[in-house]
């Protein structure tokens, strides 16, 4: 009961006006999520056919296991959310486990625009943010291909501008 | 060959090859190699060995020993192969390095994102008076530029004229303009090497700047402080238990034990090789210990077979952790350890002790090398407090007692507090440990809740540092206090970030150090002087 009531109460910092993912994120994640389930629903399938009987608690394991699955990626999509400030970059994800990582422009080493097969026919694509630090966990995934690239070019050139010494 | 002549000690501008001996010294490996695996599947079972001690010729041995000098033969070809395409040089701006026989690399550092400069010399190449030269760049895996070897005296030099040059001082002391901008202004190099008369045997042309010993670790107390530590302690309770049962229990216990021991020997080798690989590695990298501060930054010599030199301007530290077991808290020993962008992760070990081990002052003084400025009126009290303190002692944000469900021990000792100029967090009961951080050397801000830490509403605040064994991390805030810490901590670093430049750094710490090297007892750091260089046979010839 006290989960959800302070799990309302969650980190907004000020100035922050928020992006969220864009809703295209959600086929993108299910698409790379249906190869492996359906080989799993198959494998049990199969031997339930085969055994039968107590044979197909498998199925219904592996059925739930998919469905939580699918309901926590659409979830996090939801949730995960960027806000460009004066200085630096928020992105906040996940609804189970939340993160917020804040990063300076000044501290961005370089910006990387990935975008796989199911995410290009799609038309989004993940921008990756990368300090000195390896810890810096900072990646804007379901960004629509043509703002992922304007969104590049205005981080790298904030980098610039206020890039400081390690 | 387009090196300098061999009696002058200067940084080479034209490309020029490392000494030609270098094949040699990295030869070493394989002969030792061949000699461990036939000393492994040889020597008789009492010493490590799998062979039986039948006490006979092996005729194997010639067939090994074949195997070694021709192993080692073709090490030394295709390292002599490699050493003539190997040529380095030194510019205003970069010291360059290109290598490769088939695949040509070219490696740049660039002066102006120096983070330290070692002069390491491993056993043999210290016995015939070689060092090499490792320049750590802020490029991750990979972006050292290793100079292997040199003669110590050249080493030396090229060292001292790459800190000249990063430094953008020596020349005259620059003023905190000049010194502002985003580009460190360069000595004159060419017209500094012109006014140099003479070039004298075996000095260097540009001496290493004066230097003071702050800090040393007595041999006594580096033994008694790897003495007081998990791994003797976990070695020294086998033995121990075992006698104890042998007492309680008598001799049908001791065959019981013999047996199990027996069988599980195997087993317990590897653990007993990575205990005492830790303690001989605290050891080495521990002896001789002495840390110093120069205008070039700080300055650490230390081991025992393998001596390394380091020198690591104070800007370029990224992160500091005091730490204190159990064992050492009577004593009030420290240690402090550091994280620097640019040395590798997987020698962290030798690298990145700023303190073996040393006392509550000494810790002080050692965070005082690195951090000179702690932004805060009483530093020492605060750190010393912070070092030790429980709740909010020192001024500390301290975890609520919700934390006391993921923390039932440590909860009352976490805590943090900023200061004007770097974020301390203090935590643990039995292991206390406290982590200092530069505001100007945060990289990035994380803020996380697992579902649990929801329910309690509680968040750990984590500061992203460079690689390196320091992971700033603070557990367990109470929500609100998490997030003013981040907001706090972004607008913190922001300020700190437009103030200071690691460029810059001699500007910050200037004052206090000349403080320090107008003191009596000024001296010129030993390792600037090579006098006793052995010469080696055929080394003239280069």
């Amino acid at each position: 009961m006290r989960i959800w009531q302070t799990g309302a109460m969650w980190f907004e910092p000020e100035g922050a006006t928020w992006t969220y993912a864009d809703r295209r994120l959600i086929p993108a994640r299910l698409g790379s999520l249906a190869l492996p389930a359906l080989v799993l629903i198959a494998g049990a399938t199969v031997l339930g056919l085969l055994v039968g009987g107590w044979a197909w608690t498998p199925l219904v394991v592996v059925v739930i296991g998919v469905a939580w699955t699918a309901y926590v990626l659409v979830r996090q999509v939801g949730a995960h959310a960027w806000s460009e400030r004066e200085d630096d970059l928020i992105v906040k994800r996940g609804r189970l486990f939340k993160t917020v990582t804040v990063v300076p422009y000044g501290r961005m080493q370089y910006v990387e625009v990935q975008a796989g097969p199911i995410a290009r026919s799609l038309g989004i694509a993940r921008v990756q943010l990368h300090t000195a630090s390896p810890g810096t966990d900072a990646s804007l995934s379901g960004v629509p291909t043509d703002e992922a690239a304007r969104l590049r070019d205005r981080l790298t050139s904030q980098g610039e501008a206020k890039l400081a010494g390690l | 060959m387009t090196s300098t002549a061999p009696t002058v000690h200067a940084a080479p501008r034209d490309w020029t090859r490392l000494h030609p001996v270098s094949p040699f010294l990295g030869g070493w490996s394989v002969i030792a190699a061949v000699g461990a695996y036939w000393f492994i599947n040889n020597a008789p079972a009492w010493a490590g060995g799998m062979g039986d001690d039948d006490g006979t010729f092996h005729p194997g041995i010639i067939v090994l020993a074949a195997v070694a000098v021709v192993g080692a033969l073709f090490v030394i070809g295709g390292g002599f192969l490699s050493w003539r395409m190997r040529t380095y040089r030194i510019t205003d701006a970069a010291v360059e390095l290109r290598k490769g026989i088939l695949f040509r690399q070219f490696m740049q550092a660039r002066l102006d994102r120096l983070q330290a400069v070692d002069v390491v010399q491993p056993l043999v190449a210290r016995i015939f008076g070689f060092a090499a030269l490792r320049v750590e760049v802020a490029g991750g895996e990979g972006s050292t530029v290793a100079l292997e070897y040199l003669r110590l005296a050249d080493a030396e030099a090229l060292r001292n004229e790459i800190l000249v040059l990063a430094a953008g001082l020596r020349a005259e002391r620059p003023t905190p303009d000049a010194a502002a901008g985003s580009e460190p202004a360069l000595a004159p190099a060419p017209s500094l090497r012109d006014v140099i008369p003479g070039q004298d045997v075996g000095v260097p042309q540009f001496a290493a700047a004066a230097e003071r010993d702050v800090l040393q670790v007595p041999l006594g107390r580096l033994i008694a402080s790897i003495v007081l530590s998990g791994p003797v302690l976990a070695l020294a309770v086998v033995p121990i238990a075992w006698l104890i049962a042998v007492l309680a229990f008598g001799r049908d216990v001791q065959e019981i034990l013999i047996a199990f021991v027996g069988g599980s020997v195997a087993a317990a080798l590897p653990l007993l090789f990575a205990f005492v690989g830790v303690i001989w590695g605290r050891l080495s990298t521990g002896f001789g210990f002495v840390a110093g501060i120069s205008a070039d930054g700080v300055r650490l010599r230390h081991g025992l077979l393998e001596t390394r030199r380091q020198t690591v301007p104070p800007g370029r530290v990224q992160a500091v952790r005091l730490r204190q077991t159990l064992l050492w808290r009577r004593k009030d020993w420290w240690r402090l350890t550091v994280n620097v962008a640019g040395y590798q992760v997987d020698q962290t070990a030798s690298v990145s002790t700023l303190l073996p081990v040393g006392t509550r002052a000494d810790a002080l003084t050692a965070l005082w090398l690195v951090l000179p400025d702690l932004g805060d009126p009483d530093p020492e009290g605060t750190v010393s407090r912070a070092m030790s303190g429980v709740g909010t002692d020192g001024g500390f944000v301290a975890s609520p007692r919700e934390s006391r469900w993921f923390d039932p021990w440590q909860w009352k000792h976490r805590g943090v507090r900023a200061t004007e100029t770097a974020l301390l967090i203090r935590r643990g009961l039995f292991v206390r440990e406290l982590m200092v951080v530069p505001h100007e050397r945060t990289q990035s801000i994380g803020l996380s809740q697992g579902p649990l830490q929801r329910a309690a509403g509680l968040a750990n605040v984590e500061l992203h540092s460079t690689p390196g064994p320091v992971t700033p991390v603070a557990h367990h805030l109470a929500l609100r206090d998490a997030f003013a810490l981040v907001e706090e901590q972004a607008a913190r670093a922001r300020r700190s970030r437009r103030t200071q430049s690691s460029e810059q750094w001699m500007a910050t710490v200037a004052p206090s150090l000349d403080d320090v090297l107008a003191a009596d007892d000024l001296t010129v750091a030993p390792d600037a002087l090579t006098t006793e260089t052995p010469v080696v046979p055929g080394a003239e010839q280069a």
